[in-house]
């Protein structure tokens, strides 16, 4: 023992190099800190790189088998987000196929269709999404109604006109009113756009919460965090912050290589300052550690707080609001949604590389990355008090 | 016969020791039940109340004539948008959409009312915040409404002034139509999302707890309390054992999961129990085998999280439930026709929320048959070639003398 303590290397430097030896030599570690978040960068952009599914398979079902039936047909044929797979004879065919999956959605045109029309019988046509898939279900429902649409324009204009109109006056009766939607930022509907902006952060929260508070644990795992702390000359900060720089400062490349890869190599919408963004990423890091080691402080059993953070950061993808808004949760929900790193991360992003807007509206953002950093400071004396007397507990 | 019966023996004995150590390991026990039981109610308390509703938006309305306020009080009626109030102009309404407060800025311009009654088509702008899809579909819903019905109405009074006559054809719909929404009814995103993520719940939850497990097993029996090890002297029948423990303990949290969270939350639960659970079986038989496989790689019991709970994404995203499979590259359409989660994902949402049979889904057992035979053959190598000379060394006859002291 005092041999031990005669040749220790005590202060941070001694800690920082202790703690790169440590990564270096726990392939575990590689994968969670590198291997594992560029995977999940290529997987996520490279998934929805297309921007949206087109050509979804779908059905027409045409009772009717007359001139405008098939008229409807080849319109809703060649209309490019729809691929006409299957040609059913009954609805229940139809249904059949869809419940099979083999199409996502189907158009119904009845019996009689085209002479209940001329007669004036308002014949019903209908048109049915498999809305347990959202977004192939969203854009047939869009290009279904619009096929719809079409068509009653079409009828709408042969009755103006039988009524005397004339029909290059009738045309924009049609649509009096015309509400052109802009989306800002965004003006293909990019999923990825959508999706990996919000999802990339997460997974890298993920990854930084668990590894901080695995490596924590595993001094007090194995019992060397007693040695730690002598290194650290019985300061818990040194210790702490001394171990943790290492990791930091490899999340921080892979932070930035983020913001590259994000809007760089994918040309994601960047209309804000490249320096606030890489400034958020910098400070996300810093946050998503100290939550760890707050998470830590409260529960310092290795498998607990990994629960925890387990728990948080994959919640986070649904809680932190990247897909269903905020303030349609429960307000009882919608408290925990702040209580996420990664929930600022996506309003700067928002903010900054989004939209635009000037760094004023995105201050606050930054204040609460500015408190996930100091909020460890206040669970400090709890974990020096479980380094100090290492008890593993399975 | 002998080895008939040593199988069998062996299956029984390490059944029941694996009881006595999931109890003995609050981790396990916690994938086993925290997990299943608290983690699917979570996930749909946050997605509960299904729909965006009444989503803040401004308006800008240069016109100010009795035909724009009419537009803004009817999308101000729909469902999805909420005026929050009127901007003097543009640059005003941006920075109330800057400073968080509306999603949303409605743009009429000068003239729109005269256009309309001039019979020419009228347009406004509406830019909306792409944070969220969400919000942007619902603005886009309300304004395709606003437009159709608004527009039908202003269509009939004008035929009427032109032509008297054929009021009466067009104030009945000539053509209606109507939409339904098949599967999700209420086109709610907590029942889009959440059958398809019970079953990845269910999936993590047994290949989490057996690598856990197998990292115990690694670990030195000292240092985590008590001795990890359970096997029989065949390998399958150790498999077997286990596979039917975690099964055993699993069998009341997976019919909770398939069934009575959907029932709790009013998911669409079209299908049948029992062609359900028997749909299962082989997705549960292949997370046995991946969790097998990962015990190769698991040194100890707390690494599992670092390594394989960030998969939970990855077997989401490959499932096809949110990007349809069809139109995915091949290399990770290949991907995902390994993961039982894929087939069990796609098959599940079919039954429960698609009434579809277990005729109607035979691909996807077949599949996730398939799934099962190649996972529990990979998990058979894994614990062949790798879990079981990492804990016995080389030799495989210590193996079975490390055996005897464990039979009670």
């Amino acid at each position: 023992m005092n041999k031990e303590s005669a040749t220790l290397k005590t202060g941070a430097g001694a800690i920082m190099v202790r703690s790169l030896v440590q990564i270096v030599r726990r392939p575990l570690l590689w994968i969670a800190m590198i291997g594992l978040p560029l995977f999940m960068f290529l997987f996520v952009t490279s998934m929805f790189e297309k921007g949206l599914p087109t050509r979804i398979p779908a059905a027409i079902v045409d009772r009717d088998g007359t001139s405008l039936s098939r008229q409807i047909t080849q319109t809703l044929g060649g209309m490019q987000m729809v691929d006409l797979k299957e040609t059913p004879q009954s609805y229940t065919e139809a249904r059949h196929a869809m419940q099979e999956g083999r199409i996502y959605g189907f158009f119904l045109i009845p019996e009689n269709f085209e002479a209940d029309l001329l007669s004036g019988r308002s014949p019903e046509i209908s048109f049915y999404t498999n809305m347990v898939y959202f977004v192939p279900g969203s854009l047939l429902f869009k290009t279904f109604k619009a096929t719809a649409v079409y068509t009653k324009a079409g009828v709408a204009v042969s009755v103006a006109q039988s009524a005397g109109q004339d029909p290059e006056t009738a045309a924009p009766l049609l649509q009096p009113i015309n509400i052109a939607a802009r989306p800002i930022g965004n003006p293909q509907l990019n999923y990825g756009i959508y999706l990996a902006n919000s999802f990339i952060p997460a997974v890298l929260q993920l990854m930084i919460m668990l590894v901080t508070v695995f490596s924590l644990g595993q001094e007090i795992k194995r019992h060397t965090s007693t040695r730690l702390l002598r290194m650290a000359r019985g300061s818990i900060f040194r210790a702490v912050y001394s171990k943790l720089l290492p990791q930091t400062v490899i999340w921080w490349v892979m932070a930035i290589f983020m913001v590259s890869w994000l809007y760089k190599y994918n040309h994601f919408t960047m209309q804000g300052s490249w320096g606030w963004m890489i400034l958020s990423e910098l400070l996300f890091v810093m946050a998503a550690q100290s939550f760890a080691l707050f998470v830590f402080g409260l529960l310092p059993n290795l498998r607990l707080s990994l629960s925890v953070c387990a728990l948080t950061g994959i919640l986070s993808f649904s809680i932190a609001a990247f897909s269903f808004p905020e303030e349609s949760m429960y307000p009882a929900m919608n408290i925990f949604s702040w209580l996420m790193p990664v929930r600022y991360n996506f309003l700067i992003y928002a903010d900054q590389a989004l939209n635009g807007r000037d760094i004023f509206y995105s201050r606050i953002w930054y204040v609460a990355y500015i408190a996930y950093i100091i909020l460890p400071v206040t669970v400090m004396w709890r974990i020096k008090r479980f380094m100090a007397k290492p008890i593993y507990a399975p | 016969m002998k080895r008939i019966r040593e199988f069998f023996g062996g299956i029984f004995r390490v059944y029941c020791r694996e009881f006595r150590l999931v109890l003995r390991d609050p981790g396990i026990i916690l994938f086993l039940t925290f997990l299943p039981l608290a983690y699917p109610v979570i996930y749909s308390l946050i997605y509960n109340p299904e729909l965006v509703k009444d989503v803040p938006m401004v308006v800008v309305d240069n016109d100010r004539s009795p035909l724009s306020r009419r537009l803004v009080r009817e999308i101000d009626a729909c469902d999805q948008a909420r005026v929050i109030g009127y901007a003097a102009d543009l640059p005003e309404a941006r920075r109330a959409m800057d400073s968080h407060k509306c999603f949303a800025i409605l743009e009429i311009p000068g003239g729109f009312g005269r256009k309309i009654g001039r019979s020419e088509s009228a347009s406004a702008a509406m830019y909306c915040d792409m944070s969220l899809l969400l919000r942007y579909r619902g603005f886009l819903v309300a304004a395709t409404e606003v437009m159709q019905s608004m527009g039908g109405e202003l269509l009939t009074e004008k035929i009427d002034l032109v032509a008297p006559l054929a009021e009466t054809v067009v104030t009945e719909d000539l053509l209606p139509i109507e939409n339904i929404s098949m599967g999700n009814i209420r086109n709610g995103f907590d029942s889009f999302i959440m059958p398809g993520v019970l079953i990845l719940i269910l999936h993590q939850c047994i290949v989490l707890a057996l690598g856990m497990a197998g990292g115990a097993r690694r670990e030195k029996a000292s240092a985590i309390g008590y001795n990890p090890h359970n096997n029989a002297r065949y390998i399958p029948a150790t498999m077997i054992g286990q596979m039917l423990c975690y099964s055993t303990l699993l069998a009341l949290p997976a019919l909770y999961m398939i069934h009575y969270v959907p029932l709790m939350f009013r998911f669409p639960m079209e299908g049948n129990l029992l062609e359900e659970m028997a749909f299962l079986m082989p997705m549960l038989a292949a997370c046995f085998g991946i969790g097998f496989v990962l015990q190769a790689f698991t040194t100890e019991r707390e690494s599992v999280f670092v390594s394989w709970v960030v998969t939970s994404l990855i077997f989401l995203l490959l499932s096809g439930l949110i990007w349809p499979r069809y139109d995915m590259y091949g290399v990770w359409k290949a991907m995902s026709d390994i993961c039982p989660a894929t087939w069990a994902v796609e098959g599940f949402v079919k039954m429960n929320s698609n009434g579809a049979a277990l005729w109607q889904v035979r691909h996807e057992y077949l599949m996730l048959w398939l799934n099962a035979a190649g996972w529990l053959t990979a998990g058979y190598c894994a614990q062949r070639w790798c879990v079981l000379p990492a804990i016995y060394g080389k030799s495989r006859k210590s193996v079975d003398k490390e055996v005897l002291p464990t039979r009670s």
